[in-house]
């Protein structure tokens, strides 16, 4: 009866002193490894031209199962493209399944490693040029 | 009709015999996927995709569009065979695609995209090279993305036989071949928007849309377009956004329409199709303003109510309810007309009240409901779809009502119908009739032309006149009339040939169903009583020879009216001479019943009519107040100097209206109302059909619609209506109101209420009584100094505040020309497009000039839709003369 107990113990005590086995960690001082699939915050992509990738298709929004995409069409008056006029991703809606990216035909939303998103509700609505500004930094254009 | 059997995939159909596959089996809900085949349409046979495989009767794979349907056929639509054809036809039409789904308008409604997932194809086997052929962008309203074009030629045969204008074809040939204008010139055309409405992909686009919304966002609201008169269908198309962004909750993003809806069948003009600009324009009034110190400012609505009624009731106090006077709304609804005039006649206490139309053509009313009771009147404007012969009498169709363009276009095409168009100026109108007479008559000689007409058709005995006398009275009076107005006389009068007067005259006489249209150049002639009953005459003759026991005639008459609810607005009795429903204001027992239904006394001084107009009564100064709603007299009463002299002489003026109008800006307070997209309501066009306005979008801004302003009012001034919604009220009118009664708000929503019907289903058609028309010395008196005759009409692209505040509508016609004719141009060395001054002894203004042979010599014509240039203040109410010169300086 007792050696269970025991088998129990020294495994529990082999984490405890075993350095390379802690699953928590001093964040946010340590940075959390994220994995190669992880779906953070939906970014609006950059292109080549330096705009954003996104042509205002509408099929994210029509994808998104919690609704939270808003995208309202215009037309570029320099180039007559379309692109987004408005692009409004309400973050306390989302639910990162990236459908949004699945959806995307021209890979203008993907969802990255931004996971930071602690806001209140004066500011859950991320606009175009903060989702951009996420893509930005990050100094890729595709 | 003979009907035919035969039998598509296992389902038994009975249909008219020459329907082919497709329709037959589009009718009976089986889908045959197609592209270049539409109903409206004559069949082309291009796309090659609706093959079927017949295994009875003419065995072997047929095109179902192509093929007409033969008793006992069988057809199965999807053998293995058929699809395996299908699918190879739509590789190849999708190898040169553009595939740009994502960034096409079309995406979501496109006829190749659906099939594309019908037939779930792969990826092309293809590698062909896209098309990068330059998207076309010629003009503000359609784009051709040519990339994106099957070939199906539906636009062109829609342009060619529904709008008559035949713009664009194909050119060049083989694997060249395109869509496009001849020479790759600049559209030219109306911009009725047919193209982009049958186009089955997404080559023509939408400009006005612009990538605004995507197909599935949109909220589709059936309605009824505001513009002129003839009450088509519109769908306003919708998409909402999210509260907190500038565009608001709701917004009209396109105006689309349905093939199977309403009296157009899916033809609309460029006013309706791309003319909702105003809906969302800035300039609209969004809360009440009220003159302070000189300057209109913005108010609360509470304020602006009680203001109104403060000084209403102050006005009834000291001078008497007669000296307020009301001008009832052309574009409002019934109901809003039907409660104004309520609220003029019981709450303010005055029969002073009037509207536009009206005004201009005081006559009219009592005319066209003559016209009812005899029964000549059109029950609806389907009749000129059904008609043998038309005949277009003063009437610019294809400018003031394209949309009856069409109709009559139809009836060419389906019934092989006869035209005649006269008219003083040479219209336009593209048809392809058999027979086509053009008569020009000179101006002022109406009366003549009429006579001429009746003349020649006794003169070559077309009608037998023993019949005409037993169906019609004092014969005799007509013919002893016409005594001594020989042929000759006529032609010198009217300036038509006496062999182009007899061709019409057979023409007319004809067999089969005639339809007269009635246009605004007659209805607002200063001789126009004289003229519609010579007209009538001419109906009544006609008419006569040919009628049968029914005592339902050949002839029908429509009278062209300029709004989308003219006829609504005279019905609702917003005039001095009758109560709702055409009663005659002097008919006292009818005064009781409106006294029980509306619950109130009406003095008795109500009951007497104000002789002189509205405007005279206020510069004679017994008006203190002036009630309008929903018009803009200062610019389309024909004397724009006596309006602004009376709007200046009274002291208290309410305009309620959604733009800040030259007579808004008049007010003592301006109180703003939704448009057309905001409310509910019936319309009453001028074919007298009763259609129903569904609410698409919230009001914009502060603004209410006008019941429920009045209904405010009088709540404030002591006697409160219980009016819910406008249901309500056209239950009222229901009950009080002859002509509308058996009319249900419900039921609107299906179908639509004819009055005519109503009113002749329960009455017959009374006898009619020929009438002399003494010719009246003609008032064309060319002053030296004025040699030119000033002729005012209406205009496709525009009409009054709601276009030019659209700018799409704008930018297609930015300015407003004087047509010259060219021998006048050439003596007074004038050429297109040079800036000239038109003066009248009233005033002058300053204007394009077009030269052009549509008007005749010694005549000009100006636009009057323009709003923002006030032909008016040229007019002084009868025939005006003005002299052109070109701009010094």
């Amino acid at each position: 009866m007792i050696l269970p107990l025991l088998k129990g113990l020294i495994l529990t005590l082999k984490r405890f002193f075993n350095p390379y086995a802690v699953v928590t960690m001093r964040y946010p001082e340590e940075r959390p490894k994220l994995a190669s699939r992880f779906r953070g915050l939906p970014e609006l992509q950059i292109g080549k031209d330096g705009r954003e990738r996104c042509i205002a298709c509408g099929l994210c929004a029509r994808v998104c199962p919690s609704q939270c995409i808003y995208v309202e069409g215009a037309t570029d008056e320099a180039t007559q493209r379309r692109y987004p006029k408005i692009y409004e991703l309400d973050a306390f809606r989302c639910i990162f399944c990236g459908f949004c990216e699945e959806a995307c035909p021209v890979r203008a939303v993907m969802l990255r490693d931004t996971f930071e998103l602690s806001t209140d509700h004066s500011k859950a609505i991320f606009d175009k040029a903060q989702l951009m500004d996420y893509s930005r930094k990050r100094n890729i254009t595709i | 009709m003979k009907t035919i059997n035969i039998i598509i995939d296992d389902k038994p159909i009975t249909v008219p015999e020459g329907t082919n596959i497709f329709q037959a089996a589009l009718d009976n809900g089986i889908y045959i996927p197609g592209l270049c085949y539409h109903p409206r349409l004559s069949q082309f046979g291009g796309c090659r995709l609706c093959m079927v495989e017949v295994t009875e009767r003419r065995t072997g794979h047929r095109f179902a569009c192509a093929h007409p349907v033969s008793e006992g056929m069988m057809v199965k639509v999807n053998t293995p065979k058929v699809v395996r054809y299908r699918r190879s036809v739509m590789e190849y039409l999708l190898a040169h695609h553009e595939l740009s789904c994502p960034t096409c308008d079309k995406s979501g409604e496109c006829g190749l995209q659906d099939i594309t997932h019908e037939l779930s194809l792969a990826p092309s086997r293809f590698h062909a090279v896209r098309m990068n052929a330059p998207i076309v962008r010629d003009n503000p309203v359609l784009e051709l993305n040519r990339n994106r074009c099957v070939l199906c030629g539906r636009c062109v045969s829609a342009c060619k036989e529904i709008e008559g204008v035949g713009a664009i074809d194909f050119q060049k040939r083989g694997i060249q071949t395109y869509i496009g204008t001849a020479f790759d010139k600049p559209l030219e055309c109306s911009f009725c928007g047919s193209c982009l409405s049958v186009c089955p992909t997404g080559s023509w686009q939408d400009r006005t849309f612009a990538f605004r919304g995507r197909a599935w966002e949109l909220k589709k609201t059936q309605t009824i377009c505001p513009y002129c008169a003839v009450g088509c269908t519109i769908i306003l198309n919708t998409k909402s956004a999210p509260a907190r962004l500038e565009e608001g909750m709701e917004t009209v993003r396109r105006v689309t329409s349905d093939d199977r809806l309403g009296i157009n069948e899916g033809n609309l003009c460029i006013k309706g199709r791309f003319g909702y600009g105003f809906i969302h324009a800035e300039e609209r009034i969004k809360t009440p303003l009220l003159r302070k110190n000189g300057e209109l400012c913005p108010v609360t609505w509470d304020e602006a109510l009680g203001h109104v009624s403060e000084r209403f009731q102050q006005i009834i106090s000291e001078h008497g309810g007669r000296a307020i006077a009301g001008i009832g709304s052309e574009k409002g609804t019934n109901e809003d007309n039907y409660l104004f005039q309520k609220f003029c006649r019981s709450v303010l206490g005055t029969n002073t009240i009037d509207n536009l139309a009206n005004m201009r053509s005081p006559s009219l009313n009592s005319l066209i409901y003559q016209s009812v009771t005899y029964g000549f009147t059109a029950t609806s404007l389907r009749e000129i779809e059904v008609a043998n012969t038309l005949f277009f009498f003063g009437a610019d169709v294809t400018e003031a009502h394209p949309v009856i363009g069409n109709m009559a276009r139809k009836a060419v095409r389906m019934n092989g119908a006869n035209l005649i168009v006269a008219n003083v100026r040479r219209v336009t109108f593209r048809s392809a009739a058999k027979n086509d007479i053009r008569l020009q008559y000179s101006f002022g000689s109406q009366v003549e032309f009429i006579h001429a007409l009746i003349k020649t058709i006794l003169d070559e005995k077309l009608v037998d006149l023993k019949r005409v006398e037993q169906s019609a009275d004092n014969l005799n009076e007509l013919l002893s009339g016409l005594d001594n107005f020989s042929g000759e006389n006529a032609s010198q009068l009217t300036g038509i040939p006496p062999e182009a007067m007899r061709k019409a005259a057979a023409v007319l006489t004809k067999p089969g169903h005639c339809c007269i249209i009635c246009g605004k150049d007659i209805e607002e002639d200063p001789l126009a009583e004289d003229i519609i009953k010579a007209l009538m005459n001419l109906c009544a003759l006609i008419n006569a020879a040919y009628n049968t026991d029914t005592g339902y005639g050949k002839v029908s008459l429509l009278f062209s009216r300029s709004h989308n609810n003219t006829q609504g607005v005279n019905d609702m009795g917003v005039v001095p001479g009758f109560l709702p429903g055409y009663i005659d204001i002097n008919d006292v027992s009818h005064k009781e019943k409106i006294e029980r239904v509306w619950g109130t006394s009406l003095s008795s001084d109500i009951f007497q009519k104000e002789s002189a107009s509205i405007f005279d009564c206020a510069l004679q100064g017994k008006l203190r107040g002036i009630y309008i709603m929903g018009a803009n007299p200062v610019i389309h009463y024909p004397n724009g100097k006596e309006v602004l002299d009376a709007l200046r002489k009274i002291d208290f003026l309410v305009v309620q209206d959604t733009f800040l109008t030259e007579t808004a800006r008049l007010a003592n307070i301006v109180l703003p109302v939704v448009t057309f997209a905001e409310k509910e309501g019936t319309f009453t066009n001028m074919g007298m059909t009763v259609q129903r306005l569904n609410r698409a979008i919230q009001p914009v801004g502060d603004a209410k619609p006008d019941w429920q302003i009045i209904c405010e009012l009088a709540r404030r001034m002591g006697s409160a209506y219980s009016y819910t919604s406008p249901k309500d009220i056209l239950n009222e009118i229901e009950s009080i109101v002859p002509i509308y009664s058996g009319i249900n708000y419900d039921r609107l929503k299906r179908k639509e209420f004819y009055w005519v019907s109503s009113v002749l289903g329960r009455n017959k058609p009374i006898k009619y009584t020929f009438t002399r028309i003494r010719s009246k010395s003609l008032d064309v008196k060319r002053n030296t100094g004025f040699p030119l005759a000033l002729l005012t009409g209406v205009s496709l692209n525009h009409q009054g505040a709601f276009s030019q505040h659209s700018k799409v509508l704008r930018s297609v016609a930015p300015a407003c020309h004087v047509e010259i004719n060219k021998k006048d141009a050439k003596e007074m060395n004038i050429q297109s497009g040079d800036t000239v001054v038109v003066e009248s002894p009233q005033k002058k203004i300053t204007l394009q000039a077009k030269v052009t042979d549509k008007v005749p010599d010694g005549v000009v014509f100006v636009s009057e839709d323009y709003e923002w240039i006030p032909v008016n203040l040229l007019r002084n109410g009868e025939y005006t003369f003005v002299k052109i010169s070109r701009e010094t300086g």
